[in-house]
Parts: structure tokens; sequence; C-alpha cells
């Protein structure tokens, strides 16, 4: 059986032994002379200060070769083990020390895996999603354009009205579907960005022209500040997302005769694009929650029951995601303060109103961002 | 002019009717398969002017039916193929530009007469 001393007894057993020492000598030193004294006090002092000397290195230094490992395991290398060579009381936490690395190392092998699994789950949604849900509503969309168009006979203008119906509800299922494929992307991170030289007033009109119809329909003042741009380093779909999702807030909020204004402008380092509107504005007390998924205001939702609460969600990420920043102000003045007038001649029930969206990108262009999905359909 | 003939190869039944039933009323000639190894059969059969195919079917997929017509010297190396599909997966859409595929139509977005101004524009009509 192997004997094993703990620290405290091999101290024990250092001032056993010193103090026999100094029993014999002092036998001595009283029969001795005092020359015998001074170098036998000599030779004690230089003997006992040899071997603290070295028994205390002994231990700090073991202690110093465990804590660099240790800190080697802190710095993520879990797997390391050290390896315990004597079992004494450093043995024994180095052992206990092994023991809890390895809970560890379990316990975030099973997060990562957890991390993993719920990660695929998201992906296998959208799988599942895109599939199941978008072919019976293409299905949907292709039968009632067929009926509509009198292709399986003629059919009346009720029955014409009521099919027309079905179309859009089945288009706001699709925007939904979609809109909701574009956050999962976003969310397990697999959209890609993809920037190639863009003309930033021609997506900027692309994606106006959808809008035009309601525009004119609600006699919207429609202005427009364009600078003189280069082709930017953009990914031409994304970006026009990003003015197709907020010009359709600002088109859906307006009021009849209200007024929104797109600026694109040139700063010295970047591309300024303010979108501002006299619409609903957002509630103070709601304003954090601007850009959090399915977000909207109590205001919004008494104009207009439709909508995601998607779409700003999904340009913020795009835009941070690109090197951009984006951020908004409500009540936002800029229209009513535009036409010369001075803040004390905006009457008080306009003062809530209004939105002013602020985004910024590099004029170096976006960052490219390797993925294996676009976002949204082919539409963009 | 010569009625021009288009395979739609595409799994979901009440999809291919739809298509079918318009391309007819267009005045096309339509040949209908419900999975990949059928439309490939079809396909080098009958020589179809143009092709429609789904990505997801059974038995063979979409990308490797078009892999495979592809092969065919004469015909099936230039003969127009639109891809369909419910999502435009960037994996897909560069695999396929490899072959000279570039139209993706994803169909959700499109409306039966853009389909069929599509396919008229890919035969010059």
């Amino acid at each position: 059986m192997k004997i094993s001393l703990k620290l405290s007894d091999r101290i024990l057993l250092i001032i056993i032994f010193f103090a026999t020492i100094f029993v014999l000598i002092s036998f001595f030193v009283i029969r001795g002379s005092l020359m015998h004294i001074l170098i036998l006090g000599g030779l004690i002092y230089v003997i006992s200060f040899l071997m603290t000397y070295f028994i205390s290195r002994f231990f700090s230094q073991r202690i110093v070769k465990l804590n660099f490992k240790v800190q080697e395991m802190a710095a993520g290398n879990l797997s390391k083990r050290i390896k315990a060579l004597r079992n004494d009381e450093i043995g024994q936490l180095t052992n206990s020390l092994n023991e809890l690395m390895g809970r560890l190392q379990t316990g975030v092998a099973q997060d990562v895996s957890k991390h993993h699994e719920l990660a695929k789950a998201k992906t296998d949604f959208v799988a599942i999603a895109s599939h199941q849900l978008r072919t019976p509503l293409s299905i949907i969309k292709w039968y009632v354009d067929y009926l509509v168009a009198g292709d399986a006979g003629d059919i009346n203008k009720e029955q014409e009205k009521y099919l027309k119906e079905v179309y859009k509800s089945n288009e706001r299922l699709i925007e939904l579907v979609n809109a909701l494929l574009d956050v999962s992307r976003i969310d397990v991170g697999t959209f890609s960005i993809e920037p190639e030289p863009t003309d930033i007033i021609e997506r900027a009109e692309a994606a106006l022209e959808k809008f035009m119809p309601e525009i004119k329909a609600k006699e919207i003042h429609l202005i427009k500040e364009y600078g003189q741009f280069p082709l930017l380093e953009l990914d031409p779909r994304l970006i026009k997302m990003v003015f197709h999702n907020i010009l359709s807030n600002s088109v859906k909020y307006t009021p009849r005769k209200g007024t929104i204004k797109i600026g694109i402008k040139k700063t010295e380092r970047d591309i300024y694009i303010k979108i501002s509107d006299t619409g609903c504005g957002i509630p103070r007390e709601e304003q954090p929650k601007m850009f959090t998924k399915l977000f909207r205001g109590f205001n919004a939702k008494k104009i207009e029951s439709v909508g995601t609460g998607l779409g700003l969600y999904i340009v913020k990420a795009i835009i941070e995601k690109s090197g951009g920043k984006i951020w908004f102000h409500s009540p936002s003045l800029e229209l009513l303060l535009d036409a010369g007038k001075k803040d004390s001649d905006i009457p008080l029930d306009k003062r809530n109103r209004g939105t002013t969206i602020n985004i910024t990108i590099p004029l170096k262009g976006m960052r490219k961002k390797p993925g294996s999905k676009k976002l949204n359909s082919s539409e963009y | 002019m010569a009625q021009k003939t288009i395979l739609i190869a595409e799994d979901e039944i009440a999809m291919v009717e739809a298509l079918s039933k318009k391309f007819e009323k267009e005045g096309f000639k339509v040949i209908e398969a419900n999975d990949g190894e059928e439309g490939l059969r079809i396909a080098l059969e009958l020589k179809p002017d143009i092709l429609m195919l789904d990505i997801i079917m059974p038995k063979m997929d979409g990308m490797e039916l078009l892999k495979k017509i592809r092969e065919d010297d004469k015909w099936g190396a230039s003969v127009p193929i639109i891809m369909l599909t419910n999502l435009s997966d960037a994996d897909n859409v560069s695999e396929a530009a490899k072959f000279q595929v570039y139209d993706f139509l994803v169909k959700t977005d499109w409306r039966l007469d853009d389909v069929v101004n599509l396919v008229k524009q890919k035969l010059n009509l």
C-alpha cells in the first residue's frame, strides 16, 4: 500500500526535523566553545534557509503549473486534462478540476447540439413551410386567374367581384408567407447579401412604381430629392426591398392629400436615404418596439387592419447586416417645416404626426454576406 | 405557323392542369409529365419546343432532369427550359446557370398570363 503524506504532514515533519537538530546542537553548544556555537548556528541558518526555499519552490511551482493549465482550459480547450503526479492536496485538486472540466464539457456539448438542433428545426420549418404553403397558394392563384380571365366560361359581375376578393386575400397570404420565410432566414442567418454595381435611384423608382396607383388615388403629394450617384455596390434585390417595405408603410398610413418625401443623397462617406411621411406616426410609448418582429402601432392598427409587422424588422436586418445604420423620428415635423413654416405654425392636431426613417449605407457599398438563401421571392 | 409543343413536368396535378388548360387556350400543344423519369422519357421521345420543369418531383428531380436533357447533343443542348419553383434557392440558381437556364419562375409570384408571355418570349412568338 502506498503511503501518501498530506502537505500539512510534511511541514510538520520538517518542523520536527529542525527541532531535533536544534536540540542536538544545543547539546553540543553547552559543551563546546563560542566558535562552535557560531559555526553551527550559521550552518543551521543556511540549511534551514535552503530547505525552506526548495520546499516552497517545489510547491509553488506545481501550483503555477497547475494554474497555467487551468487557464489553457478556461480559454476554451475543454478537452484538456491535467495529470496528477502525486496524491497530495495538489493532486486531489487536480483530479477535482479534471472532473469539473469533464462535466463542463458534457454540458457545453449538450448546449451546442441543442443549439444546432434548434437551428435545424428552424431551417426545416422554412423548407416545409415554403413547399407546403406555397404550392396550394399558387394553385389557388392560378385557378382564380383562369376563372377571372373567363377561360373556363363567362362569369357575371358579382362572381368576378368575389373571385377578385379571393385573389386579393390569397395575395395577402403569399405576402405573409414570404415575409415569414424572410424572417426565418434572417434569424437562422442563411440569407445572402450579393452586392453588384447598382443604380440606387432606379431601384427606388422600381419600388415606388408599385405604389403609384395608390399614391394617385389618395392624391398624396410626392417629393423626390435625388442626388447624383455612380453605380454603387448594392444588392439590387435587397435595396429594392428596403425601399418597398418603408414606402409600403408610408403609403398605407399617410392620409388623403398627405405628403411623402424620398431623399437619396450623398454625404462624405455614406449614401443617406431619408423617407418622410405625414402619416399617423408611431406612439411614443411604442417606439422602442419599432423594429421588433410583428410590431404594429396601436394607431396604425386602427387605420389599417392588414399588416404583418415584419417589414421594418426585415429592413433593419438587411441594413445592419450590410454595414449600414437605420433610425427614425416620430413625430416628424420634417415635411411640415419644409414648406417654410415655423414650429408654431403647425396646428396642434398635426404635431403628433409623421415618421421619418433615416438610413445610411457606406458609399463603398453593402458588405457581402455569403449565405445559401436569398431573401424573398423573385419579385424583388 | 406550326403549333408549338410545351412539356410541363410537375407532380402537382392541379398545377399541371391549370397550366395546360391555359397553354391549350393559347394554342399550344401540351405534354404533361408527373415525375422526372416520365419527363425525361417523353422529352427525349417527342422533343418539345420548350420545357417547364418543377424542381421537387418524385423519382428524378427537376435539376437532375435538366442535366439529363442537356446531355442530348442536338435537341437537348439548346432547347429553352424554364424552371418552376417554390423558392429560388441560390444553389439551384447557380447550378442551373451552368446549363444555360436563367429563368426561375417562382409560382406564387407569377400570374398565368405572365407565364404564357414568358414562354412566348422564349420562343420568339
